[in-house]
């Protein structure tokens, strides 16, 4: 008796006491998840830390979705991956073009004006290879992808709407060069030839923002124009075969990203501080330069810049600094106010239109923004598509929000989202903006499709 | 059986269970002491997310000794060891809850000099003061990452408190007991724990080592606990107990550091524990003089709101089945095996200030030895 009762409770004990839970319960609700392309620009392409790398790719917003669609049947999601980790960022300059690598979180020792050491030290988004060799890098993006296409990922840095349509567009930006299928495919035409049976659909930043962060004059595309377009790229995706699904998302108020708020928290507008004797001697150099307009005064003055259309301004409260801004410059060279060092004389030094988001440019961008997000929504409603409405959860997440113990917001490096570049998201960014993109193709489909983990996904690296 | 010690008064833990009750024990000396292993595993799986994750639990031993001498057939003296809360846990290091917690030990182990008196074998009284040393032992990711991985923070600290165990027992007819007993409120604060940041460089100004303190209330208990002897020769016994925990002590953990920066200062992560009602049954049954068994079971609903479920604490509510077995191979001398299975039901929750949503499993088997002398 004590033996049998000795022999069962070893037993009952020594067996597991791990206690089963019902694993999630994926559920397609017969959406057809087998063959996902999405189209977009940098977002959707994986970019971040403002260049193209390896690993930037393998995090991208639409590939988190894809391995979270595995369970619902979705097949291989191919992208045209890039060699290198170090990345390669194009950037057009007068005359053609300048390459760079990816940013990273470095420890800077802070110096004056002299450049003596100050002591202390800085943690600021640096290039991680300096004065890279600019064959190489060009050699790294153009170098077919080591897997063939055609790719599942579309993602075209600087893509706009129009520009998806056009034919030969390879020829004029690289990163679609890189692995368009012929030279006179179209972004659009190459993602429809693929028949996806579901798709993703994420442009219209571009429409809006490529002319102020150039500094040039290139056109906002009109609301009427993207009215017409935007409907054809959904339809032209629609159309394409297999009669997919899909999911098409709105346009996130870019203003307010770190990249445009950022340094103006630190950098008045008026931050010039002058004495009578010194505001005198700038209106007469202003003067003789023909801008008698700007005038100076003892006390708090705005810093010069250069609008849009190329005249000279002030700047006025609520004109916002950009990151690339060059702060040494304006802190030791006097941009913004006189370049002291000039020969013979001192002359003027306006910061340049590129680096500076004037008021009058943020109106103009919200305003077109407001617009394709209203021509957006009004096409996901008529084609009965899921809308991902990335502009509202922007909203949200710059009041902050928390997962898994993370604390995320807006804030540039300490919010946790965005990359070094101040405007693309890092990889725990990507898998919460993926996992939005599955809310709304839960709640448009009724399917049941697991989001991503996001604490696989590392955020930002500080060194 | 079934843990209704509180209208016992067999041997010398009743010092423990209910210090009214130990004059009541009818040799001069009493002596026991035993020990369980606790086997236990907790499964996770996440809200919305396809993944899960077992937490071990490690092999917990908590023992207990009790010793206790009548110098006159009314008064009795002891001395009770226990360790009467015990936690060690540890979840993957890089599991999706690793920023709230990785793993956690925590340890109390009570000791307990008590004096009891009874008057006319009907009511007896005791009081022990109960001092508690405790050890904490904690190690958690922080969302700062470097090329070789997340931030960690580990903490760990002893502490040592006072409270009390005060219990009167009642025997009006014969073969009915019936006790009371409260096992006071004990504030474990943890003061100058060791608290170990390892962050990136660039951040390690605003980590700097330190020292932290941590407060871990042991609460309160009120006992309320009957039994009753029948049958031929008293073959039989019936006991109820309802145990009445004060978990809303525990409203939040409190991590107040030392040296304070932009990123390191106090933080109340709140618990808001609800106190709870065990109810617990049992019954023992003689075979002869030499062999009696035991039955038992009870509900133990847990004290934590869906809203506050957290990793390092998942607790669901458990409801036991205990069953035992004693030998009396000579007079005075029993040798007890017990074995406590929890069949622990899921629950569903978040901890809402740390948005962390899932379902949660507990088991645990609790085999026990003990031995007892009374002479």
């Amino acid at each position: 008796m004590k033996k049998i009762l000795f022999i069962i409770l070893s037993l009952t004990f020594l067996t597991a006491c791990e206690r089963k839970i019902d694993e999630f319960a994926s559920n397609a609700n017969g959406i057809n998840f087998s063959k996902f392309v999405a189209v977009g620009n940098s977002m959707t392409a994986g970019f971040a830390d403002a260049a193209l790398y390896r690993s930037g790719q393998q995090n991208s917003i639409p590939n988190i979705m894809a391995t979270q669609f595995q369970t619902v049947g979705g097949g291989e999601f191919r992208q045209p991956l890039i060699g290198t980790e170090d990345g390669v960022g194009v950037n057009v300059i007068p005359g053609g073009v300048y390459c760079t690598s990816k940013l990273a979180l470095k420890i800077i020792p802070d110096v004056d004006c002299q450049g003596t050491p100050l002591g202390t030290s800085s943690l600021k988004p640096s290039f991680v290879l300096t004065n890279p060799d600019q064959n190489m890098l060009k050699q790294q993006l153009l170098a077919a992808p080591s897997v063939p296409g055609p790719y599942n990922n579309m993602g075209i840095s600087g893509l706009t709407l129009l520009a998806a349509f056009m034919p030969g567009y390879a020829a004029y930006n690289p990163y679609y060069g890189r692995f368009a299928s012929t030279a006179s495919s179209s972004v659009i035409g190459e993602a429809a030839a693929q028949q996806p049976t579901f798709f993703m659909l994420w442009l219209g930043d571009n429409d809006a923002l490529s002319s102020a962060l150039n500094g040039t004059d290139i056109q906002i595309t009109p609301a009427d124009t993207f009215a017409k377009y935007y409907p054809m790229a959904v339809v032209a995706l629609q159309q394409s075969g297999n009669n997919p699904k899909g999911v098409i998302a709105t346009i996130p108020d870019i203003t307010s990203l770190p990249f445009f708020t950022t340094i103006s928290k630190q950098l008045p507008y008026n931050g010039v501080t002058l004495n009578a004797e010194q505001a005198s001697g700038l209106n007469i150099l202003y003067t003789m330069y023909g801008h008698s307009d700007i005038v100076w005064h003892e006390g708090q003055n705005p810093f010069v810049y250069v609008k849009s259309n190329g005249k000279w301004a002030q700047m006025q409260d609520g004109d916002l600094f950009l990151l690339t801004v060059p702060t040494d410059s304006i802190k030791c060279k006097g941009m913004g106010i006189a370049d002291q060092s000039a020969q013979p004389f001192p002359k003027p030094y306006p910061i340049p239109g590129k680096f500076i988001l004037d008021k009058t440019e943020q109106t103009n961008i919200q305003t077109a923004i407001a617009q394709y997000n209203f021509i957006i929504k009004g096409v996901a409603t008529s084609q009965n598509l899921a809308l991902a409405d990335m502009n509202a959860y922007l909203k949200t997440l710059s009041s902050g929000l928390i997962f898994d113990g993370i604390k995320f917001s807006t804030t540039f490096v300490t919010g946790g989202l965005f990359s070094t570049d101040g405007v693309h998201l890092n990889p725990r960014g990507n898998a919460i903006a993926a996992n939005y993109f599955i809310q709304a193709i839960n709640s448009h489909y009724g399917c049941q499709i697991p989001q991503a983990n996001i604490t696989e996904y590392k955020g930002l690296v500080f060194p | 059986m079934g843990l209704i010690g509180t209208s016992l008064s067999n041997d010398a833990s009743s010092l423990f269970y209910n210090p009214g009750g130990a004059p009541f024990v009818n040799e001069k000396w009493s002596f026991s002491g035993g020990i369980s292993f606790v086997f236990a595993r907790s499964t996770f799986q996440a809200k919305d997310v396809n993944y899960q994750a077992t937490m071990k639990h490690e092999l917990n031993l908590p023992f207990y000794f009790y010793a206790a001498y009548k110098p006159t057939k009314n008064l009795s003296v002891g001395l009770a060891v226990n360790t009467p809360y015990g936690n060690r846990l540890s979840w993957d290091d890089t599991w999706k809850g690793r920023y709230l917690i990785q793993n956690l030990s925590f340890k109390a182990m009570t000791f307990q000099p008590t004096i009891s008196y009874k008057f006319k074998d009907i009511v007896g009284i005791g009081i022990g003061l109960v001092y508690a040393y405790g050890t904490v032992d904690l190690n958690k990711a922080i969302p700062l990452e470097s090329a070789s991985g997340d931030g960690t923070l580990h903490i760990n600290g002893t502490t040592g408190h006072f409270g009390f165990n005060a219990g009167i027992m009642v025997h009006p007819v014969k073969g009915l007991s019936v006790g009371v007993d409260y096992r006071s409120k004990i504030e474990m604060k943890v003061k100058g724990a060791t608290a170990t940041f390892n962050v990136p460089q660039s951040l390690r100004a605003q980590f700097p080592e330190n020292k932290v303190d941590v407060m871990l209330p042991l609460p309160a208990n009120l006992d309320f606990g009957a039994s009753y002897t029948f049958g031929k020769n008293n073959q039989w016994m019936v006991g109820i107990n309802l145990c009445y925990v004060f978990w809303n002590t525990y409203d939040s953990l409190v991590f107040d550091f030392e040296t304070k920066t932009s990123a390191v200062g106090r933080t109340a992560n709140p618990a808001m524990y609800e106190s709870r009602l065990i109810e617990r049954i049992g019954v023992e049954y003689k075979i002869n003089n030499m062999v009696a068994v035991r039955l038992g079971g009870y509900y133990d609903p847990s004290p934590v709101p869906t809203e506050y479920m957290n990793p390092q604490t998942p607790s669901v509510n458990e409801t036991g089945i205990t069953c035992g077995l004693s030998l009396y191979p000579t007079k005075g001398l029993c040798i007890d095996a017990a074995f406590l299975y929890l069949m622990g039901a899921t629950k569903e929750g978040t901890y809402s200030p740390d948005n962390f949503a899932g379902t949660y499993r507990t088991g645990f088997n609790i085999p026990g030895i003990g031995l007892t002398y009374n002479f």
